[in-house]
């Protein structure tokens, strides 16, 4: 360093005389007319975390795959129970290639909760525990943000793209069918999309806070646990769970006291129309109450997060 | 006209409520059940102005309250009581506006992307601190040629040395020229060689910027390289504010005070001049309370020959580890407010 330094610092003067007032002042314009860009934010750590995935190549392949083969074998489990049955739940209309819509769907959400939020929300418990959180905490832009995505998991997306190929080839099918055959307008996409981002927000939303709770129990590895209990009720049609007393008892809980049974049910209901041609009531009120129970999840993360950082000791250096 | 002092902070206080873990698995088997708990008082009421352009160490032993009083200013922790201002904001309020002007660097913590290079955290911060292309190109450039790093931008900041890490988190920090800058050890585990090349680029930086700086380390060198003035915290108090020097002034009681005598001089008498006697012939070496200095030098020089004298302070880091020592003994009395402290608090 030394003299070359010295260099350096000189040189800044002469380019720069003032400096100071100069870097005041852009200060201040930033102040009031900056507006943070977060898709740009969102690109660069998508972008990012593909770029180390991919320095890791093998590992990244090899995540693919054992995905994958979970997800193959998955469908042959339930290709070998439609082999016994010929619906899920008498009378649901739940049907093997409605069923399978079903079944794409939940891929699809669970594949982009471990692609995006799965592993920041393992990140967030691990912050907190290390105290690195701080970081997130002095950065001017929403810590709920800067903490939801900044790492994708890339190789998880694999499943997403196996439930959509699922998802169509079972469209196809139903479409094709000589009775009852499935007719899609051109809102169904749409909706579908929408319910799906509906039931992503809810999945969200748990995962969210459960990590928040690792400020008040110092240590929470249990996240990935839980969510793949809850997620073992999510992965099937809401009537099957309307029979007994245990049936309506967790029907209740996971339909309005943690709402994982929307999550898959009202998109997959809306593309697969298990019922169709008619609409039934408690099928409208499912989807009427999606809807607040998304908004009304998100908002109770959001303060579930917030009361957590109030919380926050930072872990000592 | 007064200016406002850009660090202003009235009775600020954090205390924690830890777990009592006893040893041994019963132990902890019961304490699965019943907790006990026990508060602890990081900071307790501290009171501190920092004017705009000073740079501030904040000195004292391990746990004194240095880290968290420095993350209450940069509003990564809520206090529990007392109030503070920095730049005229609320820190724990995290408005963007205040955090778009300060950073902190923890020489303990990274916040890099490991597994990246340097530079692709350098552009996540140019998005979101809101940097100007050209602007924060120059300014990196600018960076990492003063901390002559700019061929190691592209490495992955794994594969980097630790003083090499250190430095790019500094540009990481000082990337949307930050008007405050708090500093929490930044040199710890560094090699001479990249202790005195951050020291050299911080001294630099904030004589060009002005910008305002607090540091806290444990290498006196720092210090003594850096701040004109430094405060000392233990036990979560202020018992020190004011120039290094003045710290030798006012807690050195002591001088230590080298004599050469004449060689036919015979060191017969001198024995038990002052403490800590130390002979090499044909100089002896002693320690003596500060007032009685002049008395005893004169009664030598009236009985010995002597040649040459050396009348030194002892060294910073004795005197400061006895500052330490004795604030927290009387931490430990029981008492820690400052009127009961035998160490008397003085303010600039």
């Amino acid at each position: 360093m030394g003299n070359d330094e010295l260099k350096s610092i000189s040189n800044l003067h002469a380019e720069e005389p003032n400096r100071v007032v100069d870097s005041q002042s852009t200060v201040n314009a930033l102040n009031s007319a900056y507006r943070i860009p977060y898709f740009t934010i969102l690109w660069t750590f998508a972008r990012n975390s593909l770029v180390r995935d991919l320095s890791f190549r093998t590992n990244f392949i090899l995540e693919a795959i054992s995905s994958l083969a979970w997800t193959l074998m998955n469908l042959a489990f339930f290709k070998i129970i439609f082999l016994n049955a010929s619906s899920i739940g008498r009378g649901t209309g739940w049907g093997e290639y409605e069923f399978y819509i079903f079944l794409g769907t939940v891929w699809i959400i669970n594949s982009i909760v471990q692609t995006v939020f799965m592993p920041n929300a393992q990140e967030f418990s691990e912050l907190i525990r290390t105290g690195h959180l701080d970081f997130a905490l002095l950065k001017p832009i929403n810590t709920q943000f800067l903490i939801s995505f900044p790492k994708f998991n890339w190789s998880s997306l694999v499943n997403a793209f196996a439930g959509i190929v699922l998802v169509n080839y079972s469209l196809i099918r139903l479409s094709s069918l000589a009775e009852r055959p499935l007719e899609l307008s051109i809102w169904s996409v749409p909706i579908y999309i929408l319910f799906l981002c509906c039931g992503i927000g809810i999945l969200y939303s748990i995962i969210l806070s459960m990590a928040s709770l690792s400020v008040w129990f110092g240590r929470n590895q249990n996240i990935y646990l839980v969510y793949f209990y809850l997620t073992q009720f999510y992965r099937y049609p809401s009537e099957i769970y309307q029979r007994g007393v245990w049936g309506y008892g967790l029907w209740a809980v996971f339909s309005f006291a943690i709402p994982i049974l929307l999550v898959a049910n009202v998109p997959a209901r809306f593309l697969a129309r298990p019922l169709r041609p008619e609409w039934t009531s408690s099928e409208f009120y499912m989807i009427g109450f999606t809807l607040i129970a998304t908004v009304a999840s998100l908002f109770a993360s959001r303060w579930v997060f917030n009361r957590s950082l109030l919380s926050y000791r930072s872990a000592s250096s | 006209m007064r200016t406002m002092p850009i660090i202003d902070i009235k009775k600020l206080s954090k205390t924690y409520r830890v777990y009592q873990k006893k040893e041994g698995l019963l132990a902890s088997l019961r304490g699965l059940v019943h907790r006990q708990y026990r508060t602890i008082h990081a900071v307790s009421e501290i009171d501190l102005t920092v004017e705009q352009g000073e740079f501030v160490a904040f000195l004292g032993p391990n746990g004194a309250g240095k880290t968290t009083t420095l993350k209450m200013l940069s509003g990564v922790i809520n206090p529990s009581s007392g109030q503070c201002t920095v730049m005229g904001f609320v820190p724990w309020k995290r408005e963007n506006a205040f955090r778009r002007r300060m950073a902190l660097v923890m020489g303990q913590k990274n916040q890099l992307w490991w597994d990246l290079p340097a530079q692709e955290s350098f552009r996540l911060h140019q998005h979101i601190y809101g940097i100007e292309k050209g602007r924060f190109e120059q300014t990196k450039s600018e960076l990492a040629d003063m901390l002559t790093v700019t061929e190691l931008m592209g490495q992955p900041v794994r594969e980097l040395s630790l003083g090499e890490r250190m430095k790019m988190e500094l540009i990481a920090a000082l990337l949307h020229s930050p008007s405050v800058l708090f500093l929490d050890e930044p040199t710890i585990g560094l090699d001479v060689v990249a202790q005195h090349n951050i020291q050299n680029f911080l001294r630099h930086y904030q004589q060009d910027r002005k910008i305002t700086i607090i540091l806290t380390s444990h290498y006196m060198k720092d210090i003594a390289a850096l701040c004109r003035r430094v405060v000392i915290i233990a036990g979560g108090t202020i018992h020190y504010d004011g120039s290094l020097r003045g710290i030798i002034d006012r807690f050195g009681s002591e001088k230590i005070i080298t004599l050469t005598l004449a060689k036919t001089e015979s060191l017969a008498g001198l024995e038990k001049v002052g403490r800590e006697v130390s002979i090499e012939i044909p100089k002896i070496k002693f320690r003596l309370p500060k007032d009685e200095v002049a008395k005893t030098l004169a009664q030598v020089f009236s009985t010995k020959h002597v040649e040459d004298i050396v009348v030194e302070d002892p060294p910073l880091e004795e005197v400061i580890a006895r500052v330490f020592f004795e604030a927290e003994q009387s931490m430990n009395g029981g008492n820690s407010s400052a009127a009961g402290n035998p160490l008397e608090i003085s303010r600039r």
